[in-house]
């Protein structure tokens, strides 16, 4: 059996303000294997975010250890994280984070320019998921020419586009419509239907939390449930 | 289409606030102007004072006997006291790519008169055909007209013509030691005056044809004090001189050939100072600018910071955040310089065919000894354009490496946290 795709080992995480400690994740312990579509839900202040920066490399545990598709992070340098985020994870923010001055298409290949692949490759890569996605015919088009929408699936070709073992997205429905976000969440559902990609969601979003198969609530920095269930199918 | 290279990445980013892109490059341009202008105007007073300070008087080269100065005996002529065919030397330097004219000169220390006033000066035999080749001094003719060949005439300064209460036409009595152990003395009519605009010349020499001042003098039309010669430019004047000092070898005459860096040395160190200061300006000027352009771009990558932190956790190394800004900072250098280059050379071009002419307000100037004429006449300095554009470069470059640091260094979940 191969790695899993994530994996978190009493991970604390305390921030000091003042004079004053602020314990966001006290010992979360997690383990997520290949293709999962877990759901990370909890009220504002849970920790959530902070677990998902944690997870991503994007900050270190105070205690505790983390493996992501079986590297341990918590040993790596700033180095070997850059490097680790690059080939293993993908992110999906909740204000798209696209960069202005790049079309829909160089935004969406980033990672893979990253990477040093030719453009060749690149393109072909991400013009089979702007096709995939629902936006072939966009791919020139700057980030402010398109929809939120539109957007955030660019965001979403852009994290999956290097097959990382795990996709983290933050929030990913919050500046969506009903409509906007149900095509996005059906888009993500096919990628990891399709092409096995692991994501990890945090949100406090109901629409998403019900297409979950996988649902933990994190209240006060702790797993306060994990459950397995069947997805609600888009309406 | 292909992805954007870092460099492409930096030159869109100027994209998205023209307007504070254009004030940035303005900022750098207007540094890349008022160093060129600084110097061309620098430049234009050196070439004015060079060019006045040899081409009024002294010429660009002078041959002497190597005896002559810094006395300045009167017995001291090309070949001695025998005196020597000077016209050949004459014939051999003018066939010198960079000489132009060549003209004979003869001096003597004498005292002029006329009523009841006396005045000490310096008598100058002059080549009427050659000198104006030579030197502007006859050029300088105020009133009155130049002396005839040969005739007992001569041209006195205006400032001597005041002090001996003379006028045009009046006749002066010249003494002056000759040669030939004797007294020479001779009534001379004025018949013309100049003005140059420096007193000490206006009052001290009198222009008098060469054959009559060697009569006066007891000298042999073959003895000749000086020739004097005019270049094409006065830069080319130190290696003219020693391709002379070769060239006139063969004519087995003793002979001190010095060009206008070694008879005016000031001039020289002059140039040479304000070559050094070029350099000084460019670093103030820049400096100034550097502030202005790192604090511009200071604020553009912190708009952005979200932007490169989201570059960092997508997995970009700070190496290449660093490497987007500074291209950005150059792509801004050399939009800049382009900006700074049009606006520059059609005034530089404007300033240096019509100079402001600033004498209504300062009359002529001098300085080290040369008149210089209050003209905003800015020269073309191609060095110096070229080396303040690669300080504008580097201006932007080294503007860009502090913002650049920040934005590559940034912590991305800080930044990142609550999006």
């Amino acid at each position: 059996m191969g790695n899993p795709a994530l994996q978190t080992e009493a991970v604390w995480k305390v921030f000091h303000q003042e004079a004053e400690k602020v314990r966001a994740v006290r010992g979360v312990t997690l383990t997520i294997q290949p293709g999962e579509f877990v759901v990370l839900a909890g009220p504002s202040g849970s920790g959530k975010t902070t677990l998902l920066n944690l997870i991503g490399g994007l900050t270190r545990p105070t205690d505790g250890r983390v493996w992501v598709d079986g590297l341990e992070l918590t040993r790596m340098s700033s180095r070997e994280l850059a490097r680790m985020r690059l080939e293993k994870l993908g992110f999906i923010f909740q204000s798209y984070n696209l960069l202005p001055v790049l079309s829909a298409l160089e935004n969406a290949e980033f990672p893979l320019l990253l990477r040093g692949l030719e453009r060749g490759q690149r393109e072909h890569r991400v013009r089979e998921l702007f096709q995939r996605t629902g936006l072939a015919g966009l791919e020139h088009r700057r980030p402010g020419k398109l929809s939120g929408g539109q957007q955030q699936r660019v965001a979403v070709i852009r994290a999956v586009v290097g097959e990382p073992a795990l996709v983290l997205a933050d929030e990913p429905t919050a500046n969506l419509d009903s409509a906007a976000s149900d095509i996005l969440l059906t888009v993500m559902e096919e990628l990891n239907r399709d092409l096995g990609t692991t994501f990890l969601f945090a949100t406090h979003d109901s629409r998403l939390m019900e297409r979950s198969r996988r649902l933990i609530h994190l209240v006060d920095g702790q797993i306060a449930s994990d459950q397995w269930q069947e997805p609600r199918r888009e309406s | 289409m292909a992805l954007p290279s870092w460099w492409l990445i930096g030159w869109r980013n100027l994209g998205r606030n023209p307007r504070r892109t254009f004030i940035t490059a303005l900022g750098l341009a207007a540094g890349y102007f008022a160093v060129i202008f600084m110097v061309g105007f620098a430049d234009g007073l050196k070439v004015e004072m060079i060019d006045n300070g040899t081409g009024l008087m002294t010429g660009q080269i002078q041959i002497h006997s190597p005896r002559y100065r810094p006395d300045r005996s009167l017995y001291e002529t090309i070949g001695g006291r025998a005196g020597a065919d000077f016209e050949a030397v004459i014939r051999t330097v003018v066939r010198d790519p960079a000489v132009v004219a060549a003209a004979p000169r003869v001096y003597g220390a004498g005292l002029l008169s006329s009523g009841q006033s006396t005045r000490g000066g310096m008598l100058m035999g002059i080549d009427l055909d050659r000198e104006p080749r030579v030197s502007r001094l006859m050029n300088s003719l105020w009133q009155g007209r130049a002396p005839a060949p040969a005739a007992k005439e001569l041209m006195i300064g205006t400032e001597m013509a005041r002090r001996l209460e003379l006028q045009v036409g009046d006749e002066v009595i010249l003494v002056a030691p000759a040669a030939d152990g004797s007294m020479g003395n001779d009534i001379f009519r004025v018949c013309g005056l100049y003005r140059t605009g420096m007193a000490d010349l206006d009052g001290a020499f009198a222009l008098i044809p060469i054959r009559s001042l060697q009569r006066l003098l007891a000298l042999d039309p073959e003895r000749v004090h000086e020739i004097a010669l005019s270049t094409a430019d006065p830069w080319l004047a130190p290696e003219a001189g020693l391709r002379l000092v070769g060239g006139l070898a063969p004519l087995g005459v003793e002979l001190e050939v010095l060009d206008w860096t070694g008879l005016r040395p000031e001039m020289l160190e002059y140039a040479l100072l304000m070559d050094s200061w070029y350099s000084i300006v460019v670093l103030i000027v820049f400096s100034i600018v550097l502030f202005g352009v790192a604090n511009t771009m200071l604020m553009s990558t912190y708009e952005r910071r979200r932007e490169f932190s989201v570059m960092l956790a997508l997995g970009a190394r700070p190496h290449q955040i660093l490497l987007t800004v500074v291209s950005e900072a150059t792509a801004l250098g050399w939009i800049s310089l382009v900006l700074g280059v049009a606006v520059t050379f059609p005034l530089i071009a404007w300033w240096h065919h019509s100079p402001i002419d600033m004498s209504w307000i300062y009359g002529d100037l001098t300085m080290l000894g040369a008149l210089i004429r209050p003209v905003l006449r800015v020269e073309y300095n191609l060095p110096v354009s070229l080396w303040t554009g690669l300080a504008l470069l580097l201006t932007a470059v080294t503007a860009g490496l502090y913002p650049a640091a920040r934005a590559a260094w940034l912590p991305p979940a800080d930044t990142l946290s609550g999006l």
